[in-house]
């Protein structure tokens, strides 16, 4: 009901008050000031009306004191109608004068009673709305979090630390299945916790844990013995006197469609409103992804260790198994040379045949070893490049007196277009060499008696390079100006679908036709690795039945376009 | 007649070795291991030394070292033979004070050339 102070030593008012307000609300008289601070400490009034007419009191000083003990209550003054106290009515809410009529006084009192309403409504949506506001913060400074670590640890504390800022627990207790080998129960409590507390806390965890599957298979074995504690103390001077049940309580899984992780409950010493429940379910729940993320990057990186091991095995295993074999194949090519020569007795025709037959699947399968052994030492980056500036048509001409004889012998014609003053490019001319020879030897292969083989060397733009579309690396950020070699041939083509696997090892090796041809089938793809080593790039162009041309484009060296630019310079 | 001392552990290589050697009117000594092979070497005083480098209980680069360290014996000519072919082997070999060094497979012919040169 509502309360209202009348203070008033006229008798005539207080009646007429009493008359009009007595029946609706508490109505209290009082006429002196010595019990008024004594009544408002029982019971505050909902409103205080002070008649000012009412001598000897000291108002100013009077609605301080009842202001320091209350500011809840609407203080009304009773005054004349020509009323001018500034002090006074800079202190009031209201005035009810003299002349009013009862009417106007109901409806003054009601009026106010109304704002005040309106007034404690205003304030109390104002208290929630920075209260929500700061959740709302705390929730974004803990994602943010969240979003910044794929540290599994990390991203617990956070969880517990964001818990904290968003509704300051007095104890928090956290089972976790994913920091550490084992299931962990992280404790972090204000105060320093008895060991029957420690206890109740881990049984009831363990419990609530288990209450979680019911009849399903637990995802981790939890021992009560021997479940690895780890506590956090923030005052740990004080100590937690009371029993678990005096606390308010909040429990929630961290789980992410079938990824268990853990589950945290909280306590404190106040009960938890609703919004704190669904604050607390966000974070606990806000976790479960970044925590999934940490497990597979995690996952991710032991598997690219294993790879890694694995692949470093491969490079060693062909590296031995290379060297293995070529011991044994040394003593049979020797003793071969040694029957060929004719050191042990004559050799006869047929045996001649032979044994020159076999000399020369040696000398196949010794190349394969040497192939073998290239590609594992250039995947494994140990292959030593011996580079200087060269000019491209140097690799050209070894390759053209090494092979034209071979080209002769099978009744084609080797071609060469050299273009003169093309600038010098930085690699290693030997390896240049390897990858020319595998290309030629390929044509030679694969090209029919008559036709010819044609090798060129131009200078062109990057942008002129036309690659054919399959073989172009999107990512790449070359540019400038390469030496590109071509070898065209009018063999047998390969068809379109092949084509993107020429450089392939593994799709090579299954190819039936170089199979047929004869070779190792790796020497395209350690061509491939050479040219990528010298930061160029390899490709080819093809009509099946009409012929191939394989292309690599190696960059003009630095300093040689520098001298180009200052040749141009001085031209100037 | 000029002598060769020839170690390696594959007795085939050896084999083959010894035989175009003689043939080329040398006399050839075999040791199959690297302790046989130093214990020779410091006996027979060879006129020249072909040497494997991966060989059970002394290795080769260990020998070329002792015999090319010590002023009895660091005028023998060492040719090594190994299956490596890197570079940094090569290196370890040279500085071990080895005078060739020659990588399998390697032809017979190439041998007892490198050998001629130095023995006439």
């Amino acid at each position: 009901m509502i309360r209202i102070l009348f203070i008033s030593t006229r008798k005539e008012k207080i009646d007429q008050y009493i008359s009009i307000l007595s029946p609706k609300y508490e109505f209290i008289t009082l006429a002196s000031e010595t019990n008024i601070l004594d009544s408002i400490n029982l019971a505050v009034p909902d409103i205080i009306i002070l008649d000012t007419n009412s001598g000897n009191i000291d108002f100013k000083n009077l609605i301080k004191k009842i202001k320091s003990y209350t500011d809840n209550s609407v203080i009304l003054l009773l005054t004349a109608k020509n009323f001018n106290n500034r002090d006074l009515i800079k202190n009031a809410n209201a005035f009810l004068q003299e002349d009013f009529t009862d009417e106007m006084i109901v409806n003054t009192i009601n009026m106010n009673l109304r704002m005040r309403e309106s007034l404690a409504r205003l304030s109390n949506t104002n208290k929630d709305l920075a209260d929500s506001l700061y959740r709302l913060n705390a929730l974004y400074s803990t994602s943010s979090q969240f979003a910044g670590t794929l540290d599994k640890k990390k991203l617990i504390n956070f969880m517990i630390e964001g818990i904290d800022k968003a509704l300051s627990f007095s104890l928090t207790c956290t089972l976790s299945f994913c920091t550490e080998n084992e299931p962990v129960l992280l404790i972090n409590s204000l105060y320093e916790l008895s060991d029957e507390i420690l206890n109740a806390l881990k049984l009831r965890t363990i419990y609530q844990y288990k209450s979680l599957f019911e009849d399903k298979n637990l995802p981790y074995e939890v021992n009560i013995n021997n479940l690895k504690t780890i506590k956090h103390i923030k005052y740990p001077a004080n100590r937690f006197t009371f029993t678990l049940f005096q606390f308010d309580n909040l429990f929630s899984p961290i789980t992410l469609g079938d990824n268990f992780f853990g589950c945290v409950e909280i306590f404190k010493d106040a009960p938890f409103s609703a919004e704190d429940a669904t604050c607390f379910r966000t974070i606990a729940q806000q976790v479960a992804l970044p925590l999934k993320s940490a497990t597979l990057y995690q996952e991710i990186k032991e598997t690219n260790l294993k790879l890694e091991k694995l692949e470093r095995l491969k490079s060693e295993f062909i590296s031995i198994v290379s060297h293995e074999l070529r011991t044994p194949l040394t003593s049979i090519k020797n003793s071969l040379d040694i029957l060929l020569s004719g050191r042990c007795g004559e050799v006869t025709e047929a045996s001649e045949k032979f044994l020159t037959m076999a000399k020369r699947n040696v000398q196949r399968l010794s190349g394969i070893i040497n192939d073998l052994l290239d590609l594992s030492k250039i995947e494994a980056g140990k292959m030593d490049f011996n580079c200087k500036n060269l000019n491209i048509n140097q690799v050209i001409e070894y390759v053209k007196s090494a092979l034209s004889i071979v080209a002769k012998e099978k009744g084609l014609t080797l071609l060469t277009e050299e273009n003169k003053n093309l600038p010098e490019i930085y690699a290693d001319s030997q390896r240049l060499e390897q990858v020319l020879t595998n290309l030629v030897s390929n044509a030679i292969k694969f090209t029919p008696e008559g036709k010819s083989i044609k090798i060129i060397s131009e200078l062109k733009n990057f942008d002129e390079l036309s690659i054919n579309p399959l073989f172009q690396n999107i990512n790449s950020k070359q540019k400038g100006e390469y030496i590109v070699v071509s070898v065209k041939d009018e063999g047998i083509g390969i068809a379109e679908k092949d084509l993107l696997r020429a450089f392939d090892k593994f799709a090579q090796i299954e190819n039936s036709l170089s199979r047929k041809v004869g070779g190792s089938g790796l020497g395209l793809p350690i061509a491939k690795q050479l040219i990528e080593a010298h930061h160029g790039i390899i490709w080819c162009d093809s009509e099946l039945n009409k012929g191939s041309t394989f292309y690599f484009a190696i960059p003009v060296a630095k300093n040689n376009s520098d001298k180009n630019t200052e040749n141009l310079l001085l031209s100037r | 007649m000029k002598k060769i001392l020839i170690v390696d552990d594959e007795q085939d290589i050896v084999e083959s070795l010894k035989f175009v050697l003689e043939t080329a009117d040398y006399t050839c000594y075999c040791a199959y291991n690297g302790e046989d092979g130093l214990r020779l070497a410091k006996e027979l005083m060879p006129d020249l030394i072909i040497l494997d480098v991966m060989m059970p209980k002394i290795n080769g680069y260990k020998i070329s070292r002792l015999l090319k360290y010590d002023k009895k014996y660091q005028n023998i000519p060492i040719l090594m033979i190994t299956a490596r072919s890197q570079e940094e082997d090569r290196l370890i070999g040279e500085e071990t004070g080895a005078d060739e060094y020659i990588t399998k497979p390697f032809e017979l012919d190439t041998v007892v050339d490198k050998v001629n040169q130095y023995l006439k």
